[in-house]
């Protein structure tokens, strides 16, 4: 500890270099992982707001709300299945509608407003009530853009009020506006010429469950699927793919943390070999020896995470609102530990080069 | 020091604190085996400081790896006190080191960052069982006996050679060895302070009641010691007055 702790104080500059090193890696790997968490939080908000823990899709649609269709009867034959407690439709319709301040892109979604499907994070005002048609809650994005409670949205030739907001509840990173399902319809058949004509149909079926129950334990009704909200949520297209790219590049940086911290560390006991020697010749172990470089390796990569952190932090301050990113506590703590684990591991390869040093090499100069 | 009296001596014997006897060491096998020290026998009373006089290549440095517990012997057997510490393990032999053995090095090899005061404490702290307390105090006094009291919390680099050196003296000390290896602790200074270091050696030595040995090339170094010591190719021969001359 004496020699860890005396080095770290007497040669600063080195050790700040190596600090240095850190913070920038951990501040890259919180900016890719806030970008992460942006683009995986922003797409699955309406599941995760939901109060439905599954979904019942049209079997070709791969779990897709936008590609799945259901007859209206669907509805009626899940409330009969075991295990769901309250079975309703949902209807989704990606479209650009038009707010105070211009064109908004949307994804509308259809729902029963005291049924399943329904986002729990209502923020300020409330959800339409059962058949008032021409209202919306609208997600805190679609808010922030200037359509905000009392404002108008049109979509189509059908307008709705907004009565009510909610919180995280995007799509697809596409905001959200929450309607009646005989509202949504009408915008449907409005944008959509080709489903007007069409027996009435609904995107899927949002599915309450009776505490406990398995949501893969649902039998489906003929050719629909069922999926627990989180599968649904994976099935998002994109979503996976995105988030496995991100978290390769994650990974990556990692690893790259814990090479700059072997060659930083394997460096510091090659200039220091002369004096290893005396040390272990004067009778110090070469545990002793390890666990001065290890205490290290510790020190520096906390200090760099810790000034990480605080670069990532101020820096996601000044991104525009544009970029979808999101700065959450449990990635942040999993990305200090790993990178704090990463930086000690990476030291651990100079313990084998600790370890060869002979002793016996202080005498005689036999390094002059 | 009556723990470490040798167990097997003869009543009319003087009891020797370090005893080599007949130790060989060989590098290499076969037709490029090399024999780096041979049948080398040495007894050292405790209290005396003796040199150990050889050109470069003699073998000085291996005996005394030997004799310091850096390198085992491939034949012979070598104790100091009451440990035979030929035939120890490494760790054995660190623990030896920590807490009988004091190294003077040719470039004194001070830890840099580490004060004058802090490299004898760190020392200090090597045995397993180590006292804070006394350490700060032995180690305050220690440097005022070498004139040091007034550097104690320079780091080496704002020492003088002569300075660095009277600390590696100091950190041999600190934690009362039997023994004091001293390898050329001369090389890197000039004659004038050379000598200065190694009269004061040689007093802490007799002083302490310790038993030193110091290698050495320079034969103006070795009046300072009782006995010498000379190596030529491998053998060890005890020296008389003259033939030391013939060396160089």
């Amino acid at each position: 500890m004496m020699l860890a702790f005396a080095e770290i104080r007497r040669t600063r500059g080195r050790f700040l270099s190596i600090i240095g090193a850190l913070s920038l890696i951990t501040f890259l790997v919180l900016t890719l992982t806030a970008l992460s968490d942006g683009l995986f939080y922003g797409s699955t908000g309406a599941y995760r707001s939901s109060n439905a823990q599954a979904y019942a899709f049209s079997t070709d649609a791969e779990g897709s709300l936008i590609r799945s269709r259901v007859p209206v009867s669907d509805v009626a034959a899940y409330q009969n299945v075991e295990g769901v407690t309250q079975a309703s439709g949902i209807g989704v319709l990606l479209a650009s509608g038009t707010g105070p301040e211009g064109e908004l892109d949307l994804a509308v979604f259809g729902v029963e407003p005291e049924g399943a499907g329904v986002p729990t994070t209502v923020d300020q005002g409330r959800m339409p009530t059962p058949g008032e048609d021409g209202a919306a809650a609208v997600d805190q994005t679609v808010a922030d853009r200037g359509a905000g409670i009392g404002s108008t949205i049109t979509v189509g030739d059908r307008s709705v009020s907004v009565v009510g907001i909610t919180k995280d509840s995007s799509y697809q990173l596409q905001p959200t506006i929450w309607t009646t399902i005989p509202t949504w319809r009408a915008m449907q058949a409005s944008v959509r010429p080709e489903t007007r004509g069409l027996p009435p149909s609904l995107s899927a079926v949002a599915l309450e469950l009776s505490p406990g129950t398995d949501p893969n334990s649902i039998a489906p009704v003929t050719d629909t699927t069922v999926l627990s909200t989180a599968d649904a949520a994976l099935a998002i297209p994109g979503v996976k793919e995105q988030r496995s790219t991100l978290n390769s590049i994650i990974y990556t940086t990692l690893l790259v943390a814990a090479i700059v911290v072997a060659l930083f560390f394997a460096l510091i006991v090659l200039e220091k070999r002369e004096l290893f020697a005396a040390l272990k010749a004067l009778g110090t172990s070469t545990g002793r020896l390890g666990t001065t470089v290890l205490t290290q390796a510790l020190v520096a990569s906390v200090v760099g995470v810790i000034i990480g952190v605080a670069i990532a932090r101020l820096l996601g301050l000044a991104l525009p609102a544009e970029i979808p990113t999101l700065f959450r506590l449990d990635s942040l703590i999993q990305v200090s530990v790993f990178t704090v684990v990463a930086s000690v591991l990476g030291a651990l390869f100079s313990l084998r080069r600790i370890a060869r040093i002979d002793p016996a090499t202080a005498l005689g100069g036999a390094l002059q | 020091m009556t723990t470490h009296q040798p167990a097997t001596s003869a009543a009319n014997e003087t009891k020797a604190i370090l005893e080599v006897a007949d130790v060989t060491k060989t590098y290499g096998e076969g037709h490029t085996q090399v024999t780096a020290i041979a049948n080398a026998s040495l007894q050292v009373q405790q209290g005396q400081f003796v040199s150990l006089l050889g050109p470069s290549g003699s073998g000085k440095t291996t005996l005394i790896s030997m004799i310091g517990g850096l390198l085992t012997p491939t034949s012979g057997t070598i104790r100091l006190g009451n440990e035979v510490i030929s035939s120890m393990s490494k760790k054995e032999l660190t623990r030896l080191r920590a807490e009988r053995v004091g190294f003077v090095f040719q470039s004194s090899n001070l830890v840099p960052f580490l004060t004058a005061r802090e490299n004898l404490l760190y020392v200090a702290s090597l045995p397993k069982n180590h006292d804070r307390k006394a350490a700060a105090k032995r180690a305050d006094n220690l440097l005022a006996e070498l004139g040091l009291s007034e550097r104690a919390n320079n780091v080496p680099e704002k020492l003088s050679g002569g300075e660095r050196q009277r600390v590696a003296i100091g950190r041999a000390l600190m934690n009362d060895p039997d023994l004091v290896l001293v390898d050329e602790p001369t090389a890197a200074l000039d004659t004038a302070l050379g000598r200065q270091v190694v009269e004061l050696l040689a007093r802490e030595v007799k002083q302490r009641g310790k038993t030193g040995i110091m290698v050495t090339h320079d034969l103006r170094m070795v009046e300072y010691t009782d006995e010498v010591f000379e190596i030529l190719d491998g053998k060890l021969t005890k020296s008389t007055g003259n033939a030391a001359l013939a060396v160089h």
